[in-house]
C-alpha cells in the first residue's frame, strides 16, 4: 500500500465542486467528533472498507512501501463498521469510556481523480483527542484518501484509507471517530 | 552500589520482592510492583537480561541479509541472518564509542557502517575496516573488534535472546510448556510463517499486566468485553457448538513452570478453531495423539511464557473473525509503559488461501489497538498503572488478590488428569476462575528476582 503522490490539478475540477466536496468532508467529521455515528454511518455505501494500514520504516534507501500491503490496524467492510457503531453506543465500550474529545482538523484537499461516478479525495488532518479529567492528549497527524460516490442525493463514502504518520501507535487505541 | 541511598533502595526492593514470595501461596502480591521505578530498574537487570526473551520468528530474516531490530529488555539489537546463514543478533552500539547504527526496523543489508566516524561491521559482528586505518590505527588488529552479541536459543521457528549465559537452556526453560507450544505453534506439517509487519503500540501500562492478562485471565471478558462480545449480526462460526451459558465447563488453564496458557474446547472433534475441514490432511505428524484432538476440539489457546512473550492460537468470539495466531511481545519501556508487538501467523498451508486470510486477519485485527476487543482492555490497563504508582499503596503496602481456584473457593475448579490435556497443572473452568496463571508467572518472577546477580556490574555486594 502506498501514500500517492499526486500532481496539484487545481485545475481540473471547478470551484464549486471543489467547495462541495471540502463542505461534505467538514460536515462528516463534525457527526465524528460529535460521536452522531448512526448519522455518519448513513454516509457510507454497503460496499465500503475502512482500512488503516501498518506503517513501519524499512532500511534507508529501500524501494519498498512503509505501508503494509496486507496487515492493518482496522480494516472493516459495512458489517463489522455497524457493529462497531451499535458497540461504542454501550457505555461498557470501556475503549470510548470515558468518551475522547474529538477535534478533527482537516486541510490540503485536494480532488486526485474524477470519474462519471466519483471523486477520489486526499486530504490532511489532525486529529486532536483529549479524555477524561487529565491534562493528557494525543494528536494524530494523517493524511486521509477518501472515494467520494456521486449520486442524486449527494456524495457517499465508498472507500477510506487513513495514513497515519506514526511507525508506533502512540494513542491509547484507535475507534472510529479518530478515523 | 555502595552508597548508603543505594542500598535503602535495594532494602525497599527486597522488602517487595520478599513480599511477593511469601504472597503466592495465600493469593496475595504488593500491588505497587505494578509500577515503581526501583522494582523496573531491578526487573531489566535480573529478569530480562538472564532470561529468555522472544526476538523473532525464523520466517522474518529467511535470506541472508534480513534483520529486524528488536529488544532485550530496553537493549537495541539487531536480529539477523548472515551471510553464512547462521542467526546472529547484536547490540546496536558501535565498539568505538558507542554510536548506533541502524535507524530501520527492518531490512536487508550485508554490512552496517556507524555514521559517526564510519567504521563498518559486517553481518557476522565483525568489524570489517575503518577509514584511514593505515595512518589511524596501525596497532590496532580488527579481528579483536567484535560486536556485543546476545545468545540465541530456538524453538520450532522462534528464536529467543539473553544477555547473561546462565541458567537453563530454552527447551529446559519451556519444560513442559513445549507440548502446548508445540500445538498452538506448529500444528501442521509446513509450519508456520509471519504474514507481514507486527502491530505496534505504545501503552501506557506495566509489561506485567498484560503478560498476566494474557496468561489465563478469562475472568475479565466478562466485564471488559461485554460490548464487544454482544455483536447483533455476525456469524459466530465454531462458537454456535458451544451450548449457551456453558462455556465456563469447557474452558480449562494449564500451567507450567514458566508458562500459563487458557484454552476453550468444545464437545465437537471437528470445530479446530474453524479451520477448513481439509486441516486434518495438514496436522503435523510430530504430534501425538493427544494433541491433535485437544487442537481438533479447540476454539482458542491464551498464554504467557514468562517473561513477556505471548501466545495465542484462536477463532475470536462475537464473530469478529479468525483462526489466527499471534505472538505478542511486551516489550518494557518504563515502569507504567510498554510497547506492544504483535505478529500475525498462519500455517504455510494457507497462505495462499484467500478467504482464509481475510477471515484470520479480521481475528488478528480484533486485537489491535484498533480492534473491538484490545481497544477497551487498553483503558483498563491505564488506570493500573496510574493507581499503582500510588504513595497509599506504597506506604500501606498494600495486597492485590489472586486466590482463585484456591482451596474453598470454587466448586468448579478442579484439578484435570487427562493425557489429552497435557502435562502441565490443569484445571476446568481454570481459565474463567482459577488464579494460577498469576500465581505461576508471579513464582518465576519472585525467583528471578531474588536470584543473586553475577554480572562484574552486578547491583549485590
Ligand atoms: S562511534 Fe562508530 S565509528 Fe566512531
Ligand atoms: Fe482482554
Amino acid at each position: 500500500m502506498r501514500e500517492s503522490t499526486t500532481p496539484p490539478r487545481s485545475d481540473s475540477v471547478s470551484p464549486d465542486t471543489q467547495h462541495r466536496v471540502e463542505q461534505f468532508l467538514y460536515a462528516e467529521a463534525e457527526l465524528l467528533d460529535t460521536f452522531q455515528l448512526k448519522d455518519w454511518l448513513a454516509l457510507l455505501t454497503e460496499d465500503i472498507m475502512i482500512k488503516v494500514p501498518i506503517r513501519t520504516y524499512t532500511h534507508p534507501g529501500t524501494e519498498q512501501s512503509e505501508f503494509s500491503e496486507n496487515g492493518y490496524y482496522l480494516r472493516d467492510n459495512y458489517d463489522m463498521i455497524r457493529e462497531r457503531v451499535g458497540r461504542l453506543k454501550k457505555s461498557y465500550a470501556w475503549s470510548e469510556n470515558p468518551r475522547s474529545r474529538i477535534r478533527h482538523v482537516i486541510g490540503n484537499v485536494r480532488i486526485t481523480e474524477v470519474t462519471e461516478e466519483s471523486y477520489t479525495v486526499t486530504n490532511n488532518q489532525h486529529v486532536y483527542r483529549s479524555y477524561g479529567d487529565t491534562p493528557e492528549n494525543d494528536t494524530l497527524s494523517a493524511r486521509r484518501d477518501t472515494v467520494l460516490q456521486r449520486g442524486e442525493a449527494g456524495f457517499k463514502i465508498a472507500d477510506r484509507t487513513v495514513f497515519f504518520e506514526d511507525s508506533i501507535v502512540s494513542t491509547k487505541n484507535i475507534t472510529l471517530p479518530l478515523l | 552500589m555502595g552508597s548508603s541511598s543505594n542500598s535503602e533502595y535495594s532494602s525497599r526492593v527486597k522488602r517487595m520482592i520478599e513480599q511477593t514470595g511469601s504472597g503466592i501461596d495465600e493469593g496475595s502480591f504488593p500491588l505497587k510492583i505494578f509500577n515503581d521505578q526501583d522494582i523496573y530498574d531491578a526487573e531489566l537487570r535480573r529478569i530480562f537480561a538472564r532470561s529468555w526473551v522472544y526476538l523473532g520468528h525464523m520466517s522474518e530474516i529467511e535470506q541472508p541479509g534480513d534483520y529486524v531490530r528488536r529488544y532485550i529488555g530496553e537493549d537495541p539489537y539487531i536480529l539477523t541472518r548472515d551471510e553464512t546463514g547462521q542467526i546472529q543478533a547484536f547490540l546496536d552500539s558501535c565498539m568505538h564509542r558507542g554510536a548506533q547504527f541502524c535507524t530501520a526496523d527492518k531490512g536487508n543489508t550485508s554490512h552496517f557502517r556507524c555514521p559517526y566516524h564510519g567504521w563498518t561491521y559486517s553481518n557476522d559482528g565483525t568489524l570489517q575496516g575503518m577509514p584511514k586505518k593505515a595512518e589511524a590505527y596501525q596497532g590496532l588488529d580488527p579481528e579483536d573488534v567484535e560486536l556485543e552479541s546476545a545468545y540465541l536459543d530456538t524453538f520450532k521457528g522462534l528464536i529467543f535472546g539473553r544477555i547473561v549465559d546462565e541458567g537453563p537452556s530454552l527447551e529446559e526453560y519451556l519444560g513442559d510448556f513445549k507440548w502446548y507450544l508445540e500445538l498452538i505453534l506448529d500444528p501442521t506439517e509446513k509450519g508456520m510463517t509471519v504474514v507481514t509487519d507486527a502491530h505496534r503500540w505504545q501503552a501506557n501500562h506495566n509489561w506485567k499486566t498484560s503478560a498476566d492478562n494474557f496468561g489465563g485471565d478469562n475472568y475479565h471478558v466478562f466485564a471488559t468485553h461485554q460490548a464487544a462480545e454482544e455483536t447483533d449480526d455476525l456469524d459466530r462460526g465454531p462458537w454456535k457448538k458451544l451450548p449457551d451459558n456453558r462455556r465456563g465447563e469447557f474452558n480449562h488453564l494449564a500451567c507450567t513452570d514458566n508458562a500459563a496458557v487458557s484454552y476453550q474446547i468444545t464437545n465437537d472433534r471437528e470445530t479446530y478453531m474453524g479451520y477448513p475441514d481439509d486441516i486434518t490432511e495438514h496436522f503435523n505428524s510430530d504430534l501425538s495423539e493427544e494433541q491433535t484432538e485437544l487442537f481438533r476440539r479447540s476454539l482458542f489457546y491464551f498464554g504467557t511464557i514468562f517473561p513477556n512473550t505471548t501466545v495465542v492460537h484462536a477463532v475470536q468470539s462475537g464473530g469478529w473473525g479468525g483462526p489466527w495466531a499471534a505472538i505478542r511481545k511486551w516489550q518494557p519501556r518504563g515502569p507504567g509503559e510498554v510497547e506492544v508487538i504483535s505478529w500475525w501467523l498462519v500455517p504455510e498451508e494457507y497462505e495462499d488461501n484467500d478467504a482464509f486470510m481475510e477471515r484470520s486477519h479480521r481475528g488478528w485485527e480484533s486485537l489491535s489497538a484498533g480492534g473491538a476487543f484490545e481497544s477497551d482492555d487498553l483503558t483498563i490497563w491505564e488506570g493500573i498503572s496510574e493507581s499503582t504508582k500510588s504513595m497509599t499503596l506504597d506506604i500501606r503496602e498494600s495486597k492485590g488478590n489472586m486466590q482463585q481456584g484456591m482451596d474453598g473457593m470454587s466448586d468448579e475448579v478442579e484439578i484435570l488428569e487427562d493425557p489429552m490435556h497435557g502435562p502441565g497443572e490443569v484445571t476446568t473452568n481454570g481459565g474463567f476462575y482459577d488464579e494460577r496463571g498469576t500465581r505461576t508467572l508471579l513464582s518465576s518472577w519472585y525467583e528471578q528476582m531474588s536470584r543473586e546477580e553475577t554480572g562484574a556490574n552486578s547491583g549485590e555486594q
